[in-house]
């Protein structure tokens, strides 16, 4: 049997304690243990970005990060940031600039965005194109992905 | 939906047409809500692993699951033995789910397993021992099609060595084939010969395209589940579910009906879903087994290692022209890299040759070609379907004959591009045509002329940084692809008593938007806000038939078929209001949620008060429609003449690179694009596949390579295999020709596959305008050009192959 | 199917190398690199799984007299933003900003880039041109014994360093450049970041009235391990950095390194790009 261990965390804002496989994922924790499945798995080794979660207010890729790890930190997940008014005009700016096609990459995208979002409040294209470098989409060309980022920076400076 | 608040007695005209409409799943899909393939766990299920081969040629000696069969946790192995059944899967009905006696290529299934969770079912797969013995690879279409090479599915023998006769009508799979050839076609409108001989100039090279693949996000899955009849209930990100539905029914040997496929949000298609794959037929006898549903995912490196491919080819191209530049002839070879088995890809030569024989006014064309079969891993269709390539070569020798006969290359383009009215040799009737007006806009927006102009002046002066800028223009289907017996869709469509719409559609999401431009034409047929519809269609229990998800086809065909069945509830819906306010239904008219007259936009009544008057009367009625389009086009004859789609689409984009000639790293700085789409629907949409598409374009001819050594693919990851990620991608100016096109809905073409197509070939005449040198192998990776830049890329030539 | 046994999160440096007395020992820090090869079957967890996350000696970045020291958990995004590093060491931050993505730079600590020892790795190159020590702590008896290493010396093959299994890595000491010092890192690729070096380069010394002293330079993704160049340092050093050296010492670099074929680039090309971009580099300094 695999070995297990039992971790407390905050995810979304909610204590969780679980008790995880010691070689586990904090990805497949979220996705198989606890059931959010909005984080998603695109390639298991951080090349591509859906996996994206913030742990103690920075972006991580949740295939990267073993389970136990997560043990005593604050986690969010896309989840958490559906409940998050603050994060709405971000998700309001993809849906609005059609920034989402397929969709896979889109959880993995708005973390890593609002993420940025946090640390650069207005930023520009070139910044916000520097800061999704992480996060692979085959779909849009990036381009209205881009622009939803921007303009829900710049939405932020006229109060 | 609630307008009984309105109270305006006059509606002003609206139209959502041309609008920038949000795509109506994005809400759910931008909060992680969007329950894909990967999200959905039914009660009661097992985890489906495949064994893969670990050879890339070789018998198989034979296998133990005995140890895997033992490990607790696991219900069902299974291998060629266990499923005496087994049909031939494919296009050309050439391989068996789980392989029998032989792998062909590193992809190969051997076994499966169905097993209580993925760790248990990797771990039995651990335990199966195979002993192979191995056979030459045959890495090389080249090698694989010279006379006397070894033959990738040899015809069977006896235990005594004597040749098995076999029926005819037995499939590859089972009867083998004497040659490696997957796969012919051989086209011919006019004379090549006295097409060459009336050239005052004439060019002839070999070009060189490489294996890519789809890279969907979501990497493929599948659940199969049967029930206590026997009855087969799919979750499958199919593009094709109709089609497919057959076909399963067929590889399990049982009734069609029994077969019921549910396509959950799929995460990219791009062609890659359009040809059933093994494993989801080994998903399907693993359930069978099991008696329980099974689920099976790729990870990220089986989706590299068992995804099929775009195909790779080798194409020499000759063509001429007469010095006043107008084109006198294309002779073509191509010789595809099939892979073990044959998927779509071995039939991209149906698109490129209408690229051969018809981008331009092209008087004699000869096209041959032969897909065979090497150790590599099997081609599908993907995104432009053979265009890409075909477009490489024709719009670089377009450059290169203007260069000889020193005519401007905008002016020798527009000397041989189509008018509206035009049939080509291959029999394709342009109604619509806005070709001149993509390469004109392009050309001027990007200011092409006076920078291709400058660049080449400015290639001799120091600096490492040297600037370019190519053209090319693409030709593809635009009103669907008249290949099935039928190339239709159908709707159904259903209102409620609250003037809410159900739009019952063939046609599958597969990301691109498809339910919101539907919901678009069906609200401006019935004047209602695109809030007031629904959209089902991904049940083939519910959904009428639809041909699949290929060919840039579903806005024109289940568009058509959209409104057709949306004009029918119009018709009804206006007839009953006529009788009811004594007027008559052609002086009346719908908008805004009301039945107004036409003329004045006066409210007659609201519609959904008209509604539930029809509903809750004596004679009780509902509106509920359903229509079936099927497109005028027609079949090609035997030899490949016809007009295959009912529009066809145009467009050309204009690259912009900087090379650095110190590293060979060329940087895309901008692409200008001028698409013929007969009319915009959804501006936000369609800019969103341009954008994509163009940037899908620019991976194919700069980063994305997937290396395949002696039939080993080199870099299944995301680190080796490079997709272009945000910094790197360019500015893109994209305009859009409307050329109103009489059979399309309210005049739209397809567009789907378009925006990919050109970018190869306009980078390749960029990087010529930067620095003189001329790169006919994909893709232009810093090293390769490197090379190129520093005359160390010998001049490709492939002698073209010729059958009896 | 494994042979794990044990997770221990120990919160003191004591408790830490204690636990690595029995040298069975796998260290998880950032994670970035041992959690998808363990997934993927690459590397295999050893008896015990310590992660060392809750050591408050590991982590911080600070003024040590003359010396920067970096605590082994500093992230990535940590030392490119840290005022100090900033301010003395702007070619670590060069480096930092085009090692991998965003989130991988939030999540993977230097000294898991050191002990990869991977022969690309990305902040490796710069603190080898900045004489970068590493300092490790065991327990050989009872008690804790610290002590450090150059790391012009400590890496030995790809994945391969002098670190035995009963050390840990806790930091990395970094001397405060003097006046006139100069510092260049470049990495080749064709995207800003998420990419592995087809080569890089760090070149870094004194200059004084246009000549370069101290010279180092270092090369990645061209040997088994980063790599100092002896040949190409012996060249530059005390020289005038004028059009006919920088092609010399180009020159010398080309032929020194020697790079292997791989699936990013071929061994001729690797040694192309050294000479040219060896040449930009030093084109760079010459106009500090």
């Amino acid at each position: 049997m695999s070995l297990k261990h039992d971790i407390e965390f905050t995810l979304n804002g909610v204590k969780r304690r679980v008790s995880v496989d010691v070689t586990m994922n904090a990805l497949a924790m979220l996705r198989e243990v606890i059931g959010l499945t909005g984080t998603k798995y695109g390639c298991g080794e951080g090349e591509c970005g859906a996996c994206t979660i913030q742990v103690d207010g920075v972006s991580l890729n949740s295939c990267l990060m073993f389970a136990v790890d997560c043990d005593g930190r604050n986690v969010t997940t896309i989840e958490g940031l559906a409940n998050d008014s603050k994060a709405d005009a971000l998700r309001e700016s993809f849906v609005e600039h059609g920034a989402v096609q397929c969709g896979f990459c889109t959880p993995g995208m708005i973390m890593q965005a609002d993420h940025m979002l946090h640390k650069h409040a207005h930023p520009d294209e070139a910044c916000v194109k520097r800061g999704l470098e992480g996060n692979l989409c085959r779909c849009t060309g990036y381009k209205k992905i881009v622009d939803a980022v921007v303009a829900c920076g710049a939405a932020e400076v006229t109060p | 939906m609630n307008v009984a608040e309105k109270k305006a007695r006059v509606i002003e005209p609206d139209s959502l047409i041309g609008k920038r409409i949000p795509k109506m799943d994005a809400p759910e899909k931008a909060s992680g809500r969007t329950r894909y393939i990967h999200d959905i766990n039914l009660s009661g299920q097992l985890y489906g692993k495949i064994l893969r081969s670990a050879r890339i040629h070789a018998l198989i000696k034979s296998i133990d699951v005995s140890a895997a069969r033992a490990l607790p946790g696991v219900h069902v192995v299974i291998t060629a033995a266990d499923i005496p059944d087994q049909r031939p899967i494919g296009v050309a009905k050439d391989h068996f789910p789980l392989k029998v006696g032989r792998v062909r290529s590193q992809r190969d299934e051997i076994a499966a397993v169905a097993a209580e969770s993925e760790e248990i079912a990797e771990a039995a797969l651990k335990l199966i021992k195979v002993e192979y013995e191995d056979l030459p690879v045959i890495s090389n279409p080249e090698d694989a099609i010279k006379p006397g090479a070894a033959l990738i599915h040899p015809e069977p023998h006896g235990a005594d060595g004597s040749h098995l006769h076999l029926k005819q009508g037995m499939s590859i799979a089972h009867k083998g084939k004497p040659d490696n050839i997957a796969m012919r076609f051989d086209y011919v409108h006019g004379d090549v010969v006295q097409g060459e001989a009336e050239s005052d100039v004439v060019v002839e090279d070999t070009f060189k395209l490489h294996y890519v693949t789809h890279c969907c996000m979501g990497v493929s899955g599948m659940i199969a589940e049967f029930d206590a009849s026997g009855n087969v209930l799919m979750y499958s990100n199919t593009q094709v579910p109709f089609l497919h539905k057959r076909e399963f029914a067929e590889y399990l040997n049982i009734d069609p009906a029994r077969i019921r496929i549910i396509q959950p949000p799929i995460g990219g298609g791009f062609g890659s879903k359009l040809d059933i794959y093994p494993f989801e037929v080994i998903c399907l006898y693993l359930a069978r087994a099991a008696k329980r549903p099974v689920k099976m995912l790729f990870t990220r490196e089986e989706e590299f290692l068992a995804s099929p491919t775009r195909q790779p080819v080798l194409l020499t191209l000759r063509s001429g022209c007469k010095k006043d530049g107008t084109l006198t002839f294309r002779q073509v070879h191509t010789l595809h890299d099939n892979g073990a088995y044959t998927s779509w890809g071995a039939t991209t030569p149906f698109v490129m040759m209408q690229t051969f024989s018809s981008l331009y006014r092209v008087p004699h064309c000869d096209y041959h070609t032969a897909a065979v079969y090497t150790n590599n891993p099997y081609a599908g269709s993907f995104r432009g379907y053979g265009n890409l390539q075909a477009t490489f070569a024709i719009e670089q020798h377009m450059d290169m004959l203007a260069e000889k006969i020193g005519m401007d290359p905008l002016e020798f383009r527009l000397k041989n591009a189509q008018d509206a009215g035009e049939v080509t040799g291959q029999g394709m009737s342009f109604k619509s045509c806005g070709f001149k007006d993509c390469i004109t806009t392009a050309a001027k927006r990007s200011d092409y002329a006076r920078k291709a102009r400058e660049n080449a002046a400015n290639r001799d002066k120091p600096g490492n940084i040297k600037r370019g800028i190519g053209m090319a223009s693409m030709l593809h289907v635009g009103g669907g692809a008249k290949i099935y017996p039928s190339d239709g869709c159908g709707t159904i469509l259903k209102m409620d008593d609250f003037a809410n719409v159900t739009l019952i559609t063939g046609a599958s999401e597969i990301g691109q938007g498809s339910e919101t431009v539907l919901s678009q034409l069906v609200c401006e047929e019935l004047g209602l806000p695109i809030s007031a519809v629904t959209v089902v269609n991904n049940d083939t229990a519910i959904t009428p038939w639809d041909v699949g998800v290929h060919a840039s086809r579903t806005t024109f065909i289940a568009g058509n078929s959209a409104i057709g069945a949306a004009k029918k509830a119009k018709s009804k819906i206006l007839a009953v209001a006529a009788k009811k306010y004594g007027t008559a239904e052609d002086e009346l008219d719908l908008r805004g949620g009301f039945v107004i007259q036409a003329a004045s936009g006066e409210v007659v009544v609201e519609l959904s008060k008209l509604l539930r008057n029809l509903h809750f009367q004596d004679k009780a009625e509902l509106v509920m429609t359903t229509f079936y389009y099927e497109p005028p086009s027609v079949h090609q004859d035997k030899g490949f003449k016809g007009d295959v789609s009912a529009a066809y689409a145009w467009g050309s984009q204009v690259v912009e690179v900087e090379v650095d000639t110190d590293t060979g790293i060329v940087r895309m700085t901008k692409v200008t694009g001028a698409h013929d789409v007969g009319r915009v629907l959804n501006r936000l949409g369609i800019e969103g596949q341009i954008e994509g598409g163009v940037v899908m374009g620019q991976g194919y001819a700069l980063t994305e390579d997937l290396l395949i050594q002696n039939g080993v693919m080199k870099n299944p990851n995301f680190r080796d295999y490079k997709l272009v990620t945000a910094p790197e991608i360019p500015e893109m100016d994209i305009a859009f020709i409307e050329s109103m096109d009489g059979e399309g809905p309210q005049g739209a073409k397809g567009v789907g596959e378009a925006p990919s197509i050109c970018i190869a070939a306009a980078t390749a005449n960029a990087i010529a305008n930067a620095t003189g040198v001329r790169m006919f192998e994909l893709p232009f990776t810093p090293e390769k050009v490197y090379r190129a830049l520093h005359g160390q890329t010998p001049k490709l030539y492939w002698k073209p192959w010729k059958a009896e | 199917m494994t042979e794990l046994k044990h997770y221990f999160a120990p919160t003191s440096l004591d408790q830490a190398v204690e636990c690595l007395k029995d040298g069975d020992v796998t260290i998880l820090a950032g994670g970035t690199d041992l959690t998808p090869q363990s997934q993927a079957g690459r590397v295999k967890i050893k008896h015990t799984l310590m992660n060392i996350r809750h050591i408050p000696q590991l982590t911080g970045i600070t003024l040590e007299g003359r010396e920067i020291h970096i605590g082994a958990l500093a992230t990535i995004t940590e030392i490119m933003e840290h005022p100090l590093v900033r301010q003395h060491l702007p070619v670590l931050v060069e480096a930092c900003d085009h090692f991998a993505s965003d989130q991988i730079r939030n999540a993977g600590t230097i000294g898991g880039n050191i002990c990869n020892a991977s022969p690309a790795g990305d902040t490796l190159i710069p603190l080898l041109v900045l004489d970068a020590s590493v300092e490790l702590a065991s327990m050989p008896e009872a008690k804790l014994y610290r002590h450090t290493m150059p790391l012009s010396t400590f890496f030995v093959g790809p994945g391969k360093t002098r670190k035995s299994l009963c050390e840990l890595v806790t930091g990395v000491r970094i001397p405060l450049p003097e006046q006139g010092h100069v510092a260049r890192f470049f990495k080749l690729g064709t995207r800003p970041a998420l990419d592995i070096s087809t080569i890089s380069i760090g070149v870094a010394g004194t200059l004084r009235d246009g000549v370069l002293s101290n010279a180092r330079v270092a090369f990645g993704a061209v040997a088994p391990t980063p790599t100092r160049a002896a040949q190409t340092e012996q060249a530059l050093e005390g020289q005038r950095l004028d059009a006919a050296t920088i092609e010399k010492v180009a020159a010398i670099a080309r032929d020194e390194v020697k790079p292997i074929d791989d699936v990013r680039a071929t061994a001729w090309y690797r040694k192309e790009m050294i000479h040219n971009i060896t040449k930009r580099i030093l084109s760079h300094v010459a106009q500090a």
